[in-house]
């Protein structure tokens, strides 16, 4: 019944948001106009080499027109975005419902026979659209939005993915991808799945071996002190892999869709280091323990 | 009218993103009708597209703002005299250097009432104002948040550092170097005290004189011989007191002679040589001592006859003859100094002191003869301005001879070529 009633809700917030992107063109054109005309400006105020008192009011008054029409172009994309996340969250609710009842009826375990291919691409995926952070002029990151931590009494939903340290068969400690399932505040502890399904594993853990995984992408553009920088030591997901590693970074992201380049610690290298290696802001935390095992 | 190399402004693109081009989901849920609406699968890509065009709308409304406030500011300026100085600075490379300091405080007193940056102290308010913006949705409206004062103050701060020289400062420097007059009391050796134990003694004498006048008082009234009596004390006391002095002075009691004179004496006398001595000094050495043997005789009146000088004298010349003779060392003094703890205390502290005086003065020299090039230098910096100004009006004049089509008269040019000659020697001269 709920996910009747959620199925209704999103395809009304999709005709929302179709809306919303309508409204979000006809800012756009209408901002158009002023822009051209700035540029026209600009173009006529270099060629006649001089700046008269007419030039200057003029400009003022299609920058203050301009900025006008950015804030209303924001606005709307933000609230289409904000429109976006709801759907997702509505999305995710349902797919945690049907987990759930999946697991309670052990009938047909929903991501059973999902290949390890599949998995990985499902992974880039939730990545990629990992929703960037854009603050408004003067705004601060907030934290999980790309290095910035998670506040100290910060408690990862059911749902969330993180990196987890869990003690693997062989006896070795490892950090793995994994998602919340619950987290008791009595005991500190949450219960986490390993995202890996042929593991199976459900791990009960203190929440010092759980590390939040960003919400959002910081963007380099805009917030470029809301990135890991160079040389950095970090725990990363090591590509087509579902396990953390500490690696140093090489290049920071350089647009709002770009990787990271990282360094993995690896022995088998001559210097210690892997090459160069991208990896999504997504999977990029920082790494706690300074010290080499 | 500007240049517009001196415009600040940097002409930004603001155009739009393409979404034909860059987004091309976008572009196609455009398009649809709303029947056909969105589908789910569609969403992380139009989220991506959507966050492209949102992060390029925020970088260009920063970029507005700090545009528009560039265009405040240089608007506000009447004159645009900053900017001017900011050109010609880029022009002219390194001999303004020295300038910059000036030219900060000109622009903190500057009829602008925001910080001298040109953008940065300011970009502070434009964020306060777009927090506004978040809750208010018309920008037009809102009214300007009182400006942040802290620039200001900053610059007040360093103001005195920057600062021109005055001549009040130079003469501050100059009345410093005066002072050291009174400084000469403190290398004074006041002369030595009487000793403690002189002191006390004398101390103890005028009170048991006191008393005793005060039993007199009581007991003797009727007799009324207060006032002699007292007088009769006093000198009492006067001559017993010296009497203790010469007693000090002298380590054997009852004879006036130095030990010098008296080892001398004793010396002779042992050796049992004192006839063929008879012929010079001994007549005057007896009849000296006849002097004081008769005054010995009558105790009361000792002190009288021994005057010391005498005595002291010949002790002194003594000790003179007997240094010259090579028969004493006349390092005396020196090791008679080094006793007096105190004395080599003082000493060590004045020269202590001469020493940071000496290097004091110099360094209000130093100040002094610094702060004097500096005014040379200020007042130079004034001429480079005036002819700074030369230099521009001779151009405006050529630029209006040229916007009206003719070409500039000599008279315009050559004041031109003049006006560029003296800046250049001025700024020749700055530089050596």
């Amino acid at each position: 019944m709920a996910l009747v009633s959620a199925d209704t809700r999103i395809s009304e917030l999709l005709s929302e948001l179709h809306q919303l992107i309508k409204q979000t063109q006809e800012e756009r054109s209408r901002s158009e106009h002023n822009l051209v005309n700035i540029q026209k400006t600009h173009e006529r105020m270099q060629t006649e080499n001089k700046i008269s008192p007419y030039y200057r009011t003029k400009l003022r008054g299609l920058y203050t027109t301009a900025k006008a029409d950015a804030e209303a172009e924001c606005n709307i994309l933000r609230r289409s975005l904000d429109k976006i996340a709801e759907i997702k969250s509505l999305l995710e609710e349902r797919r945690i419902a049907a987990k759930i009842a999946g697991l309670y009826h052990d009938s047909e375990p929903p991501r059973k026979t999902m290949r390890r291919g599949v998995l990985m691409t499902l992974l880039q995926q939730s990545a990629m659209t990992l929703p960037l952070w854009i603050g408004k002029p003067g705004e601060k990151p907030p934290p999980l939005c790309g290095a910035i931590p998670a506040s100290s009494d910060y408690v990862a939903k059911p749902g969330d993915k993180v990196a987890a340290r869990v003690k693997a068969v062989d006896g070795d400690e490892q950090w793995i991808l994994a998602e919340v399932v619950s987290y008791s505040h009595a005991a500190n502890k949450y219960e986490v799945d390993d995202i890996d399904e042929e593991g199976k594993e459900r791990h009960t853990l203190s929440r010092r071996r759980i590390i939040p995984l960003p919400q959002w992408k910081a963007n380099p553009e805009t917030d470029p002190e809301a990135l890991f920088q160079k040389d950095q030591l970090v725990l990363a997901l090591y590509p087509q892999t579902t396990c953390f590693y500490r690696a140093l970074i090489h290049t920071p992201p350089q647009r709002p869709q770009d990787d990271y380049s990282v360094l993995f610690e690896d022995t088998s290298y001559a210097d210690g280091y892997s090459p160069p290696l991208n990896v999504a802001q997504r999977y990029v935390v920082a790494c706690k323990e300074p010290k080499k095992k | 009218m500007s240049e517009l190399k001196d415009c600040p402004l940097q002409f930004h693109d603001f155009k739009s993103v393409d979404h034909v081009k860059l987004c091309p989901r976008y572009t196609a849920v455009l398009s649809r009708s709303e029947d056909d609406g969105i589908g789910i699968e569609e969403l992380d890509t139009l989220q991506l597209e959507l966050e492209t065009l949102l992060s390029s709308a925020s970088r260009r409304l920063r970029v507005l703002e700090a545009e528009t406030q560039i265009l405040t500011d240089w608007q506000d300026k009447k004159g645009d005299r900053r900017f001017l100085k900011l050109g010609k600075e880029h022009e002219l490379g390194t001999p303004i250097k020295h300038s910059k300091p000036k030219k900060q405080k000109l622009d903190g007193k500057g009829s602008h009432a925001s910080g001298p940056g040109p953008g940065r102290p300011k970009s502070r308010n434009m964020q306060q104002k777009m927090q506004e913006y978040e809750f208010t949705d018309d920008p037009v409206d809102v009214p300007r948040i009182p400006k942040n004062d802290a620039p200001n103050r900053f610059w007040a701060s360093v103001e005195p550092y920057c600062a021109d020289i005055t001549n009040d400062e130079i003469k501050v420097l100059e009345d410093l170097l005066k002072t050291p007059e009174d400084e000469a009391d403190y290398y004074k050796i006041p002369p030595l005290g009487k000793h403690y134990s002189q002191r006390w003694a004398q101390e103890d004498l005028l009170e048991e004189q006191k008393d005793g006048a005060r039993t007199a008082l009581s007991g003797d009234k009727k007799k009324g011989i207060l006032g002699p009596l007292a007088e009769l004390d006093s000198k009492d006391v006067d001559s017993l007191l010296k009497k203790s002095e010469s007693q000090h002075d002298q380590p054997e009691d009852g004879c006036p002679f130095g030990h010098l004179t008296q080892r001398l004496l004793q010396a002779l006398v042992e050796e049992n040589i004192i006839s063929p001595v008879e012929d010079s000094p001994i007549p005057e050495i007896s009849g000296k001592e006849s002097g004081t043997d008769g005054a010995s005789t009558s105790p009361r009146s000792q002190n009288k006859p021994f005057s010391a000088p005498h005595t002291k004298s010949l002790e002194v010349r003594i000790k003179e003859e007997l240094i010259a003779q090579g028969l004493l060392e006349s390092d005396d003094r020196p090791a008679e100094d080094s006793e007096d703890e105190v004395l080599a205390e003082l000493r060590k502290r004045q020269a202590e002191l001469k020493a940071l005086s000496a290097h004091n003065r110099a360094k209000k020299q130093e100040l002094l003869r610094l702060a004097k090039e500096e005014m040379n230098r200020q007042e130079l910096r004034q001429r480079v301005r005036m002819a700074d100004n030369e230099v521009m009006d001779a151009f405006r004049k050529i630029m209006a001879a040229r916007q009206k089509k003719r070409t500039p008269t000599k008279k315009e040019k050559d004041q031109a070529w003049k006006a560029l000659k003296e800046r250049e020697s001025i700024l020749k001269l700055l530089d050596g």
